[in-house]
């Protein structure tokens, strides 16, 4: 127990170390800075700016209103964000494979997944943070919810949920590439896949494919199901319980990737020899 | 020309190397249409006509969108950042081709390689699943040939330009994001901006992104008149002109640049 322990607090020590590093590293560059400030806010500024067109045009999103949107475009961009900053190297598995960055990681005495994520900390992902919060926080008030301590504990839950299932997603994208050998970068259609799927009511696409997204491929529980059942939303998942299922299936899809990721790391051959 | 000719076909056989990435994006590509489509079919339940379209042609875009964004993919932003990196620019220029050529060569080879991995596969996956892509006026092909060209070019030379700037700026992943962005949400191609109020309209209307996007598709589903098309094309026209002397101008500038560093 006592090991254990001493092993967690040594992680906790090598992160505060990291995230001081990452800080640095992004200093470097001051271009890429004020890029990442202007890119990332201007990006969810004009996705939510289409939603109000849209709305203006048809009415509402099948049966969702205004209020609602901007709710779960809040709540989703949110665990967007925080994805971002954990868990975006997934996207470039690929090039650390074929270039055989992973050697690195495999001589330290720390585990290789944790590595692989944290000396990679993606900082700038706060920037997607803040317009995902005045979202929110602007969705929150024109659906007048009424917060107290259970709604704030519900948010947080859904949103670590949320988070671990975007981020398994990315791992077992990404591990894909030990057993295909190949670099792909998914990035960009994973992203614009879960844009389509999280930022609007997943009730909108035909009964076979809300199947897939619920059950196979769990993206439902990112944001559709706990923001039905935080809105009140009728679907086919009710009751204030939902968040805690999100987190539950992001458990579970962080194991099965951290598992399926470890099954290639076996595979993985050094770049040159 | 031979030489270009040959970095083609050099790149049509590099993209052609990995099949799982040909498999993967299609399968990507595919689902980010099919979720579009629904995605329109959900927000036209019940009604017949928004912003001049109907729910059958919007779906024609979706599919003509997805196959268009398999010819507007550029590389060269990404070469260029990579060579300034590692520093081949230097010896790259130091050969008797020009670099910006080379690039361009790359791109066409990439796109060719693509024309039967991934656009042939989406127009007929689109067909058999959503509807067939049928142009509104086949006499209007021409036409829509033409845009498509030429939006090609302007989306490449966006795309150089914005790569030019990592000679000055060294690092310009997030220049390159904010391309993306911006081409994404202005230029039509996920929500055409007719949905959009008429003030927004008439800025965006004033930037070259929607000559990208929205005016070959608004071409190909027969939204407007041809005269429409005809002064939309002519403004396409006035933006390929004025970012191709932008083009011409910053590279003299940007290879005098390298030469001075190189000593």
């Amino acid at each position: 127990m006592k090991k254990a322990l001493n092993e967690f607090i040594h992680y906790l020590d090598v992160t505060a170390h990291v995230i001081k590093m990452a800080f640095m590293t992004i200093i470097e560059y001051p271009a890429n800075i004020a890029g990442w400030m202007i890119s990332n806010p201007l990006q969810f500024i004009m996705g939510f700016a289409i939603i109000k067109f849209v709305v203006e045009s048809f009415g509402q999103i099948n049966g969702w209103n205004y209020g609602q949107l901007a709710f779960l475009y809040g709540l989703s961009v949110i665990s967007h964000a925080l994805s971002m900053i954990f868990f975006v190297q997934g996207w470039f598995m690929g090039y650390f494979v074929i270039e055989g960055e992973f050697d690195r990681y495999l001589t330290r005495p720390l585990g290789v997944l944790y590595q692989f994520f944290f000396t990679n900390i993606n900082i700038f992902g706060v920037t997607d943070l803040i317009p995902g919060i005045l979202v929110f926080i602007y969705g929150c008030v024109k659906c007048s919810v009424s917060v107290n301590l259970l709604f704030i504990l519900q948010v947080l839950i859904m949103l670590v949920g949320a988070t671990l299932i975007r981020g398994g997603i990315y791992i077992l994208l990404g591990s894909t590439s030990f057993h295909t050998g190949s670099a792909v970068d998914f990035g960009q259609y994973t992203q614009e896949i879960m844009d389509k799927t999280t930022m609007y009511p997943l009730s909108m696409y035909p009964e076979s494919m809300q199947f897939i997204l619920t059950y196979l491929i769990p993206v439902g529980w990112i944001s559709f199901y706990p923001v039905s059942s935080l809105l009140g939303i009728e679907g086919r998942y009710n009751g204030m319980m939902i968040p805690f299922v999100t987190l539950a299936v992001g458990i579970l899809v962080m194991l099965i990737a951290g598992a399926y990721f470890n099954t290639g790391l076996k595979k993985y051959e050094s770049a040159g020899n | 020309m031979k030489k270009y000719l040959y970095v083609v076909k050099t790149q049509i056989i590099t993209s052609m190397a990995y099949e799982f990435n040909v498999y993967g994006n299609i399968i990507m590509q595919t689902i980010i249409m099919i979720t579009s489509a629904y995605f329109w079919k959900a927000l036209y339940k019940g009604r017949d006509m928004v912003g001049d379209v109907d729910a059958d042609s919007m779906l024609t875009y979706v599919i003509m969108s997805s196959v268009l964004s398999v010819l507007l993919i550029t590389n060269v932003e990404r070469r260029i950042e990579r060579s300034v990196d590692r520093g081949t620019v230097a010896t790259d220029m130091m050969k008797p081709i020009n670099i910006f050529g080379v690039y361009f060569a790359e791109d066409i080879g990439n796109i060719l390689a693509l024309f039967f991995q991934n656009m042939l596969p989406i127009i007929l996956i689109g067909s058999l699943m959503i509807k067939v892509p049928a142009m509104a006026d086949i006499r209007d092909l021409p036409l829509f040939i033409i845009s498509v060209a030429e939006s090609f070019l302007i989306n490449w030379i966006i795309a150089a330009l914005f790569g030019m700037m990592a000679f000055t700026a060294f690092n310009i992943d997030a220049l390159i994001q904010v391309k993306k962005h911006l081409l994404r949400l202005l230029s039509g191609s996920i929500i055409p901006i007719w949905f959009f109020p008429p003030a927004v309209q008439k800025v965006l209307g004033s930037l070259p992104f929607v000559y990208i996007y929205q005016l070959p598709l608004s071409i190909y589903i027969g939204r407007g008149s041809r005269a429409e098309y005809l002064s939309g094309m002519k403004i396409q026209f006035l933006w390929l002109l004025g970012l191709s002397a932008v083009f011409f101008y910053v590279q003299s500038r940007v290879v005098r640049k390298v030469m001075v560093q190189g000593g």
